[in-house]
């Protein structure tokens, strides 16, 4: 293990900026730390670096307490936001400056920076001065300068975040492709998800403070651990559902009855948050048998996002985003959306956290509430009539 | 803009909101050039060189370009350091440290150079030791010196500041990140990138020693600067005895002005 962060706890005057929060990188790993602006995560990466003392709790970098080390005895790359590099020293001076603390002879000194300028396809601006390059052209050097002296963990915090998107894009692929190139680890700071999703190994998300969630991707964004993160991470559709009946436990998800078993024993109250991802939505035939919910919607607005469509659609009292891909239907026009179940997440109401479990629906109701179509009140009663 | 004006490709004048500023501005201006071209015009009728040569002049001449330099270098060991911790740190008491350093700036020299003399006059505990010591702080260059450190220093302690506080501390800190520790990042990066500022207060406190007076008479009215020689000149003769060591004055000013600007490379004095 690189970094083992661990029980970080940073207060300045009376607000807690972290508050206990553990993070360990693996070897070669590419971590993306996620959050909104103010979460905290600048000041993590800082004290990770030693530029910030935390209040509590310990950095081990390659096995070792460096809590009390200062930043030039870490070994670790930085690369900030805004550009660092220094105005008065050319290019090739910046990403030597890094290798002139270790005492390399100066021979070797020029290899290493002919090797990284390389590595960011900028040999031959060596002469140039930093102000003479693009925004992108900087961020290339800064990267060469953070790698060159060949550091344990490069922290990038928020790298991308000053540039236009196209050149955002562009060079997130290139970090990527450096990283791979180097092997180096990586903690790559961001608050943008999809740049996260599209580089990261890991994900840690922080939210005020704290950690909301970590783990692979895809596995984040499919099974987020609460309603913080299934928000952070994408978008998605979420459905109140009143509690209906508990034995076996039921829920009322867009009109219709679905019968929920938590994987363990857990008090739902008399409601919990059900959540879709608007991809996991389709629009389907009013009697189509394969769909466990079918919700009948209006669809009230289309936007075209190039490659598909986002259809808006309400229900009686909801709003549900859907991801469709072949030729849209009207506006106004009455749809049946269909949701399978396994899209479906289940979060607790009151703490926002995920309830695992299994849903299903109810066999006896189901006949009969599609037979009778749209009108989801009315469906509602005649359901838990049956009971 | 008239067609016409367009097409001369002459840059339209636009008489819009600066005429009063200018007017107003321009009437300074004047202000400042006129006493200037008075008092050199009254250059033709002296003898410039033969008010130079005599030997009160030339000790007073030799006097300034000695205390004058060392007062400047006091300032600059001392000052820019403090001006460092003053952009970098927050701490308690920074605000008195503050006032202090403009206190000597907006106390009248004279003053100051009477309170100089409660704390290292010839009478003192600090004054009579180093006198004993043999190095006497009043009547003395060392007075000098002392004087014109009191009254100059401000001026590169508060310029450093404000170009201390204009780099962005994250250069510092890829500075640590890249494996150099606190002094060499200051060596290497602070002190360059602060440059231009630094060098517009040594410039500015190095004219305000030499020029000092007010604080230099009470220290040491002897031996004499140019400025105090200047002083007794005109008692005695008026303003046509003092032309030839103003000018002097003047240009040793001047000289040093450029040469910095010219080897420092700075593009006005006051870049910021």
């Amino acid at each position: 293990m690189i970094l083992d962060a661990d029980s970080i706890s940073k207060r300045y005057g009376d607000d807690l900026a972290i508050d206990d929060v553990s993070l360990t990188v693996d070897s070669g790993e590419l971590v993306g730390l996620l959050g909104p602006s103010g979460c905290g995560k600048t000041t993590l990466v800082q004290t990770i670096a030693g530029h910030v003392r935390p209040t509590a709790g310990t950095v081990s970098l390659r096995g070792e307490d460096v809590t009390e080390e200062p930043p030039e005895q870490r070994q670790v790359g930085l690369v900030f936001q805004q550009s660092t590099l220094f105005p008065h020293m050319t290019v090739a001076e910046n990403v030597a400056y890094g290798l002139e603390a270790t005492g390399m002879d100066p021979e070797r000194r020029a290899e290493r920076v002919s090797e990284h300028l390389d590595l960011v396809g900028l040999d031959g601006r060596r002469e140039a001065y930093p102000a003479e390059l693009s925004g992108g052209q900087q961020r290339r050097v800064e990267l060469a300068r953070a790698l060159a002296p060949g550091p344990d963990i490069l922290l990038l915090d928020e790298p991308l975040s000053a540039l236009d998107r196209t050149l955002r894009t562009r060079l997130r692929d290139e970090i990527g492709r450096i990283q791979r190139a180097t092997g180096v680890t990586t903690l790559f700071v961001t608050h943008d998800q999809e740049e996260a999703m599209a580089l990261a190994d890991r994900l840690v998300v922080m939210d005020d403070g704290q950690i909301a969630g970590a783990g692979a991707p895809r596995d984040l964004y499919e099974s987020p651990p609460n309603s913080f993160v299934a928000d952070f991470l994408g978008r998605s559709n979420v459905l109140r559902a009143p509690v209906d009946g508990s034995d076996p436990l039921t829920l009322s998800v867009g009109g219709r009855n679905l019968q929920f078993e938590p994987a363990t024993d857990s008090t739902t109250g008399d409601a919990v948050t059900v959540r879709a991802r608007p991809r996991g939505l389709s629009l389907g035939v009013p009697d189509d048998p394969d769909a466990a919910l079918s919700v009948p919607v209006t669809v009230t607005r289309i936007s075209d996002r190039g490659t598909r469509y986002d259809l808006i659609c309400r229900t009686e009292d909801e709003e549900l985003i859907v991801e469709h891909e072949a030729e849209p239907p009207e506006i106004g026009e009455s749809r049946t959306l269909s949701i399978a179940l396994d899209n479906l997440v289940v979060f607790d109401d009151g703490t926002g956290k995920r309830i695992d479990g299994t849903l299903s629906t109810l066999e006896s109701a189901t006949p009969t509430a599609q037979s009778d179509g749209v009108g989801d009140d009315e469906e509602g009663t005649r359901s838990s009539g049956f009971k | 803009m008239s067609p016409v004006d367009a097409l001369s490709g002459r840059r339209p004048t636009r008489p819009t909101g600066l005429f009063l500023p200018a007017l107003l501005g321009g009437l300074l201006v004047v202000y400042f050039a006129v006493p200037f071209a008075a008092f050199l015009a009254r250059t033709g009728s002296v003898d410039i060189l033969g008010g130079l040569s005599s030997p009160e002049a030339r000790t007073a001449i030799r006097n300034s370009l000695l205390t004058a330099p060392v007062a400047t270098l006091i300032a600059t060991v001392f000052g820019v350091p403090l001006a460092y911790v003053l952009a970098r740190k927050s701490f308690p008491g920074k605000r008195l440290i503050e006032g202090l350093v403009i206190l000597p700036l907006i106390v009248p020299p004279v003053v100051g150079g009477a309170m100089l003399l409660t704390a290292v006059g010839r009478f003192t505990p600090i004054g009579s030791a180093a006198a004993a010591a043999g190095i006497p702080l009043t009547g003395s260059l060392s007075g000098v010196v002392l004087a014109q450190t009191f009254v100059a220093a401000p001026f590169v302690i508060i310029t450093a500041q404000s170009g201390f506080s204009a780099i962005d501390e994250r250069l510092e800190q890829s500075s640590r990140s890249l494996g150099h520790g606190p002094l060499a990042t200051f060596w290497n990066v602070s002190l360059p990138l602060a440059r231009g500022a630094i060098v517009a207060g040594i410039v500015l406190t190095f004219a305000r020693a030499i020029g000092e007076f007010g604080a230099t008479m009470m220290v040491a009215y002897n031996p004499r600067t140019m400025p105090t020689r200047i002083w007794v000149e005109f008692i005695a003769g008026g303003i046509d005895a003092i032309v030839p060591l103003a000018l002097a004055l003047f240009a040793i000013t001047l000289t040093v002005l450029a040469a910095v600007q010219y080897f420092g490379r700075v593009p006005t004095v006051i870049e910021r």
